[in-house]
């Protein structure tokens, strides 16, 4: 065991979570009700940083893919995190945060002094905790981190210390679990909070006025706070046969490991009741392949707390599964014969190996009704959870919510509530401010390999809206009550992020308009009431109107990138319209008669210097048959001649000579008034800046700095700096996809590193680099830029941060992720989209300029030209060499940006008629304050619809 | 008698050569083919470099290359790379290697070496082979205790429009 200090208390982010390194190991420390936790900084599911996620209720939420993590156990709380968190021992002293790598914080006796933030003194007295569940356990750390120092007793009618019930119904059913991983308190943290524990017995009578609590084996406890977690039991069938050896209730962990044993060697199971309990049973039982029968007395699965598309939704999820489900049936009674049990019902008779009853949980209140507790279906607390009589509080499944819903208390039987109620009643009971305002009550369950959340409250009456296929992964069900229109709950299918955008729309007072997430009413019989939506599409394809989505640009319709009229119109309106078009750099072309090839937008082009050292650009098409004349890449002429007819023009791309203009003979040739003024190659406008070539098909184009705006500008002049361009080559590549991929890849800061995993596998990301996306006004240019550190400036500390995240992978020639630091610029990377055709790449070192050609609404090509400058050393021609392993259709980033793009247009030829979602950093268009945003995006899109007049 | 034949054990010592580089290139052609890209970057000396580069690029005496690998840590990084960290779709590839000329051996014991190479590729979703590259190696040999290694290959590429992107070294 070796402490290790980690950082200062006072460091630590006060509701968060800070990410540190010790040995080379990213971790993350929380700070929780004043404990200091700490666990593995790296999401066990993908390669993410949990402290870039989200702290709730004791939680972790990687940023990623929102897998969820318990923070004081590690363990893995949702799909599609399956393997629990390393977690570490950590204590403070002194200030200091010391962290134990090799001690796992359950397991590790607790030692922190204690952090008290919210200044009051440390409270003393007596508590009594009646009930072991998971609510007994979070009120006790709760009320040992609010600075409580008296004594602790905990009485519970079960053998076990506290232990979370969720995995009961789910992987311990499958023997994918056992009792140690869902533990809420271990012995070790009764130990370390000073927790007297009485197992086994149960409090039979509180005399609230003398504070004192009777147990079962004759031992009285007096109290100063008694808080009643007492839970409930589950209902039973008050029919005959209810009780019957195999006939099973589940509630806890004995219960849990019976019914695993039973099933195993089971082959019909039924199961009566169809809330989520015998749902997770009958999921269960799927993965067993024991067949299963599931009994419902309602008319629809779980009719009494939801609206019943909802649970036909639920229902069809299981039958797709194999299960049977029934509902309306009443079961009469349960019989033993010589085969095994029979289930009696209004439906028929069922065989059975084994009969699982799910109906429901009673609150166990009578102690707190004996102690003249007030209760109405479950024991009435207030926000702190104190009860109608003073030195009472009561948390978890046997309370009622503080709040009632839309006029209605409920009790919410959910881990969620346990924790936050016994974390509340905990801090009242130490004497602690309260917390802020819980949120909306949230529940998952995990059924038929889909992990569904549901946060909020439905009613039975409430409207039901849906995204997605219904009943498959992806499917969001909105719930809305009737009579004011707002939103009640949501229930996501395998889609956490549709929850945490949830809780959002959940604050929202008004009326929800189902349009905004293009859902359709379900009615009851599951049919959509509303096909609008679905409507949308297909009229867009048939009558080819290009409506744009109603969603306004936060979608982006496929007909953009894959329609061929769409396409030419581009090519018209755009690269053949009010636009500098880029088509080399100067260098390229320095000596009188030098050429290169080129293209503005698909259409081929020659870039030629003429004698009177003017850059000119023309078609290279042959005005008498149309032949593409030139075809060398580049070169050297004193004239062009088209080979067919040897028609000649001038390094200008005059008419120069007509071969046999006045016929043979007095016969043939061109007619009188032929001029060959008139029948040049279609010329270009021209500039030029800092070296770079640009064309245009306009005439009357604004001058190139007023195109790009100052804020371009600025950042074209940093990379053409004043120094001469050196060519060091090219690459040229097709790529699969709709030229706008491209820019929108590099207006798309999101991707960069969740696309490419090589930066940060290799650490080569410093925390906290700054960056930056930029949008011109008219939203057509961007800039993605970013600060990284000079690694060979960097201090001790910070190189220590960008070691390899993982062992073994550290790049053997690192030198090749160097900044030598030759801009006057705050940004080390800055990726220039020049509207419409120009990339600008200022990857460190490594520069280029990209040259769009788009060959069709699918494909388009891409040239690279890689320069240095005039003045570079051999040391410093090699090092752009080197990182230029980074970029072009070889290049570590760079192969992968192309392969997307490729996939993209893949899934939009293979799934037709689709639209994008383009929703990130909502309300922004244009420049973002965040790298998670696709504002820009929008922005140019704003600025394509105008100019397509779309 | 013929073995005395300074001619003749010239002849044989070339023979031997040709194979001994022969074999080599089967077995670069195979790691590469199968995908074993740590087996690959151990088929160069330490001080190897390793250039992929377009024809138009060579002629122009322009260095810019795909993939551009002045050592073998070079070659170790990018076949590590490659297999922890790349995204690109599964594929299938069948390098060709052919039409060897040995170009001599200076007295350092550098084998100079040159051959043509056809890299086919296939994506599971469609029926054809592609052409994926064509070009010629051009190579430098050094003897070592493990057999031949590549003190140096160029890769010298002809379709100077690279088909969407080179995910696996040529």
């Amino acid at each position: 065991m070796v402490w290790r200090k980690a950082i200062a208390v006072d460091e630590l982010k006060p509701d968060g979570v800070t990410s540190i390194e010790i040995d080379g190991r990213p971790v993350a420390l929380y700070r929780l009700d004043g404990e200091v936790f700490a666990t593995h900084g790296i999401c066990t599911h993908a390669l993410a940083f949990l402290a870039d996620g989200f702290v709730d209720g004791g939680t972790i939420e990687c940023p990623l893919h929102q897998g969820i993590f318990d923070i004081r156990s590690g363990k893995a709380l949702c799909s599609p995190v399956t393997q629990d968190l390393e977690t570490y021992a950590v204590k403070v002293r002194d200030g200091e945060v010391l962290i134990d790598l090799d001690g796992d914080n359950e397991a590790a006796p607790k030692d922190q002094e204690q952090i008290c933030t919210k200044g009051e003194a440390p409270s003393r007295g007596a508590v009594v905790v009646v009930g072991a569940g998971q609510a007994a356990a979070v009120a006790i750390r709760s009320m040992r981190a609010s600075g409580f120092t008296g004594t602790i007793d905990l009485v519970g009618r079960e053998k076990h210390l506290p232990y979370e019930r969720p995995p009961l119904s789910k992987d311990i059913l499958l023997g994918k679990a056992a009792i140690e991983s869902c533990r809420r308190l271990a012995e070790a943290d009764a130990a370390s909070l000073d927790v007297k524990t009485h197992l086994g017995c149960s409090v039979t009578r509180i005399d609230p006025a003398a504070r004192t609590a009777f147990l079962s084996n004759g031992t009285e406890l007096r109290y100063d706070a008694l808080l009643l977690a007492t839970g409930g039991v589950p209902r039973r069938l008050s029919i005959a046969g209810a009780d019957l050896p195999g006939v099973h209730y589940l509630r806890t962990i004995e219960d849990a490991n019976s019914i695993r044993q039973s099933l195993a060697s089971a082959k019909r199971l039924v199961i009566v009741g169809g809330g989520f309990i015998g749902l997770e049973l009958a999921s269960a039982a799927a993965t067993l392949e024991v067949a299963t029968v599931l009994l419902e007395r309602e008319t629809e699965l779980m009719a009494r707390v939801l609206p019943p598309p909802l649970g036909r939704s639920f229902r069809s999820l299981a039958e797709r599964h194999g299960v049977t489900v029934l509902p309306g049936v009443q079961v009469q009674d349960i019989r033993r014969d010589v085969e095994g049990l029979v289930v009696n019902t209004s439906a028929g008779a069922f065989a059975a190996d084994v009969v699982c009853v799910g109906v429901g949980l009673a609150p166990e209140t009578e102690l707190a009704a004996a102690a003249g507790c007030e209760v109405d279906g479950g024991i009435v607390v207030d926000a702190e959870q104190r009860t109608s009589i003073a030195g009472i509080w009561a948390a978890g499944d046997c309370a009622l919510h503080c709040r009632p819903v839309r006029g209605r208390s409920h009790r919410f039987e959910s881990w969620h509530n346990a924790e936050q109620q016994g974390a509340a009643a905990g801090q009242s009971i130490a004497g602690a401010a309260p917390s802020p305002d819980a949120q909306a009550p949230w529940f998952w369950t995990d059924q038929f390999g889909l992990n569904i959340q549901i946060v909020g409250v439905s009613s039975p009456g409430d409207k039901v809206a849906l995204t997605g296929r219904d009943g498959e992964p992806g499917a969001v069900y909105r719930t809305i009550d009737p009579d004011t229109g707002r939103l009640t709950s949501v229930v996501a299918f395998s889609d956490p992020t549709a929850i945490r955008q949830a809780r959002k729309q959940l604050e929202n007072p008004d009326m929800f308009d189902i349009a905004t997430v293009s859902a359709a009413l379900l009615t009851s019989d599951g049919k959509k009431e509303n096909t609008q939506v679905v409507n949308e599409r297909s009229v867009t394809t048939t009558s080819k109107q290009y409506v744009w989505p109603s969603e306004g640009l936060t979608r982006v319709p496929d007909w953009v990138y894959t329609d061929n009229d769409i396409y030419r119109r581009e090519v018209e309106k755009i690269f053949h319209g009010r636009t500098w078009n880029y088509v080399a750099l100067e260098s390229e072309i320095p000596e009188i008669g030098d050429f290169i090839r080129s293209n503005v937008g698909p259409t081929p082009v020659v870039v030629s210097r003429a004698e009177d050292g003017s850059i000119n650009v023309f078609e290279n098409r042959c005005a008498h048959r149309a032949a593409e004349f030139c075809r060398e890449l580049s070169g050297n002429a004193k004239e062009f001649v088209c080979p067919y007819h040897q028609w000649s023009y001038d390094l200008k791309g005059n008419l120069a000579g007509v071969p046999f203009r006045r016929g043979v003979d007095g016969k043939g040739g061109m007619p009188r008034d032929f001029k060959n003024a008139d029948h040049g190659l279609r010329q270009l406008k021209v500039t030029t800046h800092r070296g770079v070539v640009f064309a245009s098909y306009c005439d009357d184009m604004e001058p190139l700095a007023e195109y790009l705006g100052p804020e371009i500008l600025r950042e074209f002049e940093a990379t053409f700096d004043g120094r001469k361009p050196k060519v060091l080559g090219h690459y040229r590549h097709s790529l699969p996809g709709n030229w706008k991929l491209y820019h929108e890849n590099l207006k798309d800061p999101y991707h960069a590193t969740l696309l490419h995993t090589f930066l940060v596998t290799f650490g080569l990301l410093v925390a906290g680099n700054k960056s930056s996306m930029i949008a011109d006004p008219s939203g057509r240019h961007g800039v993605m830029a970013s600060a990284k550190s000079d690694v060979s400036k960097l201090d001790n500390k910070t190189k220590k941060e960008m070691r390899a995240y993982k062992e073994g992978m550290q790049l053997e020639e690192p030198r090749f992720m160097d900044f030598v630091n030759e801009f006057d610029s705050p940004w080390s990377v800055t990726m220039t989209t020049i509207w419409p055709n120009l990339i600008v790449q200022r990857e460190m070192n490594t520069l280029g300029v990209r040259q769009i050609v788009p060959t069709g609404p699918n494909e388009f090509i891409m040239k690279w030209t890689m320069f240095g400058f005039e003045g570079d050393d051999e040391e410093m021609t090699r090092h752009r060499l080197r990182q230029g392993n980074l970029m072009g259709p070889a290049g570590f980033l760079g192969l992968e940006d192309n392969e997307a793009i490729k996939f993209v247009q893949d899934g939009m030829l293979a799934v037709p008629d689709g639209q994008h979602v383009v929703e990130l950093d909502p309300g922004v268009i244009g420049t973002a304050d965040t790298l998670i945003s696709e504002a820009s995006i929008r922005a140019m899109y704003q600025h394509w619809r105008s100019a397509m007049e779309l | 008698m013929l073995a005395t034949d300074p001619t003749y054990t010239a002849q044989i010592h070339q023979l031997l050569l040709r194979n001994a580089i022969e074999q080599f290139n089967c077995q670069y052609a195979a790691a590469l083919d199968e995908q074993r890209l740590s087996d690959w970057s151990e088929m160069f000396t330490p001080d190897a470099s390793y250039v992929v580069l377009s024809r138009e690029n060579e002629d122009r005496g322009h260095p810019v290359g795909l993939i551009y690998c002045e050592n073998r840590g070079m070659i170790r990084d990018r076949a590590f790379a490659l297999e922890k960290t790349a995204m690109f779709a599964p594929r299938y590839l069948r390098h060709l290697i052919s039409n060897l000329q040995l170009l001599g051996e200076d007295e350092h014991g550098n084998i100079k070496a040159r051959a043509n190479y056809v890299v086919l590729q296939v994506l599971f979703d469609r029926p054809d082979a592609t052409i994926h590259q064509v070009g010629t190696y051009h190579d430098v040999f050094r003897r070592s205790d493990e057999g031949l290694k590549l003190k140096q290959r160029r890769c010298v590429y002809d379709n100077l429009l690279v088909p969407n992107a080179l995910c696996i070294p040529v």
